[in-house]
């Protein structure tokens, strides 16, 4: 084969989910034994891209070559037609849980099978041992992968992956859960593989990794290529944001409410989130403030929030608020379809479910209040519906939104947890919510968001809390810029 | 809505054109009238096949009959509603009575040979059924059991628990304060139909107005959205064990009292009937929707059918088998009208 031709060619791929515009016409190029690093922030399309790359999540339109299988996409699922040619690692892990570790590192691997299909369980173990060592494991083959944690599970996914010994791989945000030094193992291994002509597609938020492992670089912005191939002995870390970042479109910007003499609202001592051991967490909110905590998947932002806002208990430390009842606080979890509403009954339903007891009587039946007081929270939430009674399950994704954060202001609470606050909301919606926090910053409460977004909380947050394996690691105050923003994010700055 | 070609959308509530009559179809659906017609219908047939059915003396006896299963099937709803099951309820139905009736009569009759007042019989059966009810719902919150497989077990264990504690035999007469309730009249009525009308009323009420049936529908339709809104999901799952349990121990009292006997069959099959007539009065097995007013349908449609066929002289091997033919039937009708109405997809 000729070692110029390139070994993946995505030409005009175009991807739509509802009204969003994922993908614009995106080409991109592989050449082998390369290490390509895809960059963007959040919403860019790199996950996008590479889900259309290995057909996870089909491309609508454009055209798809992998050495020597060509696919047309027009959204139908081609996925099985370059399982030979192509791995992908996604962002979260996708392990069996229920079977062990040798029968998830091979369980799409032909090499253990006899030719009647029936898989060799002595052979399997053996090789998953070797394999192990090989990468300086020490698991035990015949764990279950449920029980590994959550280091050892993204590894397993990645040695799955490399394992099968197909051309091209990619990894996207492989380092999310990994230590140091099983950063170390991974790199050995990509470049080991590298060197024998495997193709690596590289996604990651932390640019010291891209200029340790990359060779070319591609950046995308709103779905749209910025840079192509550059190698990444042309850039630096001031490039790189700036081409990432853009322009800066109309957008409404934050407002600074934050009343720096007020009563603390919640305020967390030296406490401990499961599953972050020694994270010894402190943090204030303020009234009127918005404070905004970010940091990469799986760094424990949301296990935080959660602690927060008492929906999970601390392992140790103290949490006070002005309150004494933790349901007090308005709570919007991160994902609506599975937390936020209960799909077969009403708008209603739904809002008063947050506040049951503020809206009965002495004997708990519900009171004639409720009718008022929904109405008012579905008009300060900006719901749009024919109707109180209409199931939420029917109402549109900004609406189902409005309705949970209508839910969570129920029983008028000093401090709002929102996680993902503006998730798969088209962005009138988006803007709306936006308004909504902000004003509930101007009546003197106080909001806490978690988000994965940087223009989100660019336009939301007057203190932005970077939190890094269960720990504070960085803040920004006041009147930062968006590149700060993001090169704190980066985890350069 | 304004014409002016932008497309400015107002907040708030507006009506979307929806004509009346869909709403009505809607509501109709929704608050569990769609087997009322069906009943009608049965009620005019009969009325036509035999001419007994009308009268009054046999409608008392339709509602008397159909009273036990009706306390049974609103129990049941209470955890069909919060998206369990408990198959134990029918071992309750026999076993409750049966402790009460052996703790009350006299050894030469086959009891315990205790003989305590005859008050504290139904406080026995209904502490009992309480007991089981809490049992099952600490199985189910505090162990983590799923509820199809530890209610099977307690019903076999109720069972088996029959048949030792009475040694095999049914208790005859087991004194006025056990059987009141099944065998007396007030007002020219059965006080077994005037328990089942305001039971259904009362749990009806709760249901619609208050904020425990407002949280049993909650956690019945997402227990994790009700939980991040602050509803105490396990107290309330908990809960609605202990209430179906002391429905179930109550119909048990009452089957006893019109049986004016604690027999060891007592309630044997009336889990699957109860079921049936849940399910035919729209209550959703995946939990989160059904009202009392579709399950008293559900329930008198099972009595009038069981009545009209033994009035029809129907061989009684056939009863049974129709009426599971039946049972299908109307399922199929409560589902298809649940799926026109609404959108949203019932798992019934």
């Amino acid at each position: 084969m000729d070692s110029k031709r390139p070994i993946v060619e995505m030409r005009n791929i175009a991807k739509t989910f509802g009204s969003t515009r994922a993908l614009r016409g995106v080409d991109f190029t592989v050449m082998p034994g390369e290490v390509h690093a895809l960059l963007g922030r959040n919403g860019a399309g790199k996950s996008t891209l590479v889900s259309a790359l290995s057909g996870f999540t089909p491309a609508d339109t454009g055209t798809i070559r992998i050495a020597d299988t060509t696919i047309e996409a027009n959204g139908q699922n081609y996925a099985a037609a370059i399982r030979g040619v192509m791995a992908h690692v996604q962002q979260t892990p996708r392990l069996f849980d229920l079977l062990t570790v040798a029968e998830n590192l091979f369980v799409e691997n032909a090499s253990v099978r006899n030719k009647f299909g029936f898989v060799s369980h002595k052979a399997m173990l053996t090789r998953a041992a070797q394999l192990l060592t090989e990468w300086n494991l020490d698991i035990n083959p015949s764990a279950l992968a449920g029980e590994l944690g959550a280091g050892s599970r993204q590894l397993l996914e990645i040695m799955k992956a490399l394992s099968r010994g197909v051309p091209v791989m990619i990894l996207d945000e492989p380092t999310a859960a990994l230590s140091n030094a099983e950063k170390r193992i991974l790199f050995e291994h990509v470049k080991t593989l590298k060197a024998r002509g495997v193709s690596f597609v590289y996604i990651s938020h932390h640019l010291d990794e891209v200029f340790e492992v990359a060779d070319t670089v591609t950046i995308l912005r709103d779905g749209q290529v910025v840079k192509a191939r550059e190698p990444v002995s042309n850039l630096d870390v001031e490039t790189i944001a700036n081409l990432m970042m853009g322009e800066k479109t109309s957008r409404s910007s934050r407002e600074d409410h934050t009343n720096h003499q007020g009563q603390i609202l919640l305020e967390a001592n030296e406490i401990e989130i499961k599953g972050f051991p020694d994270s010894k967490v402190n943090i204030q909110v303020l009234p009127g403030e918005i404070v905004a905590l970010a940091g990469p998947v799986g760094s424990g932002k949301e296990e935080l929030a959660l602690v927060l806002a008492g929906q999970t208990a601390a392992i140790s430390g103290k949490i006070t608020s002005t309150r004494a009842n933790f349901p007090d606080m308005g709570f919007v979890p991160n994902d609506r379809h599975i937390s936020g509403y209960v799909g077969i009954l009403g708008i209603r339903e739904n809002v008063s479910i947050g506040g049951l007891d503020r809206l009965s009587n002495t004997f708990g039946f519900i009171s004639q209040r409720e009718d008022s007081h929904v109405r008012r929270l579905v008009e300060q939430t900006n719901v749009i519906a024919s109707s109180l009674d209409k199931p939420v399950s029917q109402l549109s994704g900004g609406n189902q939104q409005k309705v949970v954060f209508a839910r969570s202001l129920c029983r008028d609470p000093d401090v709002i947890v929102a996680l993902s606050p503006t998730r798969g909301v088209d962005v009138g919606a988006k803007e709306q919510l936006y308004a909504l926090l902000r004003n509930l910053a101007r009546e003197g409460r106080g909001v806490v968001v978690v988000s994965d977004e940087e223009d989100e909380i660019e336009q939301l947050a007057n203190r932005v809390v970077i939190v890094f394996e269960g720990k504070i690691v960085d803040q920004l105050v006041g009147n930062y810029k968006m590149k700060d923003l993001i090169l704190h994010m980066e985890g350069v700055a | 809505m304004t014409i002016d070609g932008t497309t400015t959308q107002k907040s708030g509530i507006q009506s979307d054109g929806q004509s009346k009559l869909a709403k009505f179809g809607s509501a109709f659906v929704a608050q569990g009238f769609t087997m009322y017609p069906v009943l009608l219908l049965l009620v005019i047939v009969g009325a036509i096949v035999a001419p007994r059915f009308l009268s009054t003396t046999n409608l008392i006896n339709i509602l008397d009959q159909v009273s036990v299963l009706g306390l049974t099937t609103i129990g049941l709803t209470f955890v069909v509603l919060i998206g369990r099951l408990d198959l134990s309820l029918e071992g309750i139905v026999g076993f409750a009575p049966m402790l009460a009736a052996i703790m009350l009569v006299p050894a030469a009759a086959g009891g315990l040979g205790i003989q305590l007042p005859g008050w504290t019989g139904l406080v026995i059966a209904l502490g009992t059924a309480g007991l089981i009810g809490w049992f099952n719902g600490f199985m189910v919150v505090k162990v983590g059991l799923n509820p199809f497989i530890s209610t099977l077990g307690l019903l076999v264990l109720l069972r088996g628990g029959i048949l030792i504690i009475s040694k095999g035999r049914s208790i005859y007469s087991p004194g006025e304060a056990l059987t009141y309730l099944g065998s007396a009249s007030l007002f020219g009525l059965p006080v077994s139909v005037l328990l089942f009308v305001l039971v259904a009323v009362v749990v009806g009420v709760v249901f619609h107005f208050h904020s425990y049936g407002r949280a049993l529908y909650a956690v019945g339709g997402n227990e994790e959205a009700a939980r991040a809104a602050g509803i105490n999901v396990d107290r309330i799952i908990w809960s609605a064990f202990i209430y179906a349990a002391l429905l179930s121990g109550l119909a048990g009292v009452l089957m006893t009292g019109r049986l004016d006997s604690a027999v060891t069959t007592q309630g044997q099959g009336i889990i699957f009937s109860a079921f049936a007539a849940a399910v035919i009065g729209g209550v959703s097995l995946g939990g989160g929707r059904g009202t009392v007013i579709g399950v008293v349908s559900g329930v008198l449609l099972i009595g009038v059918i069981n009545n009209l066929l033994t009035l029809a002289d129907v061989p009684s091997f056939y009863v049974q088998a129709s009426t599971g033919a039946v049972i299908i039937v109307a399922a199929v009708l409560t589902t298809l009208a649940s799926r026109r109405s609404g959108s949203v997809k019932t798992r019934t």
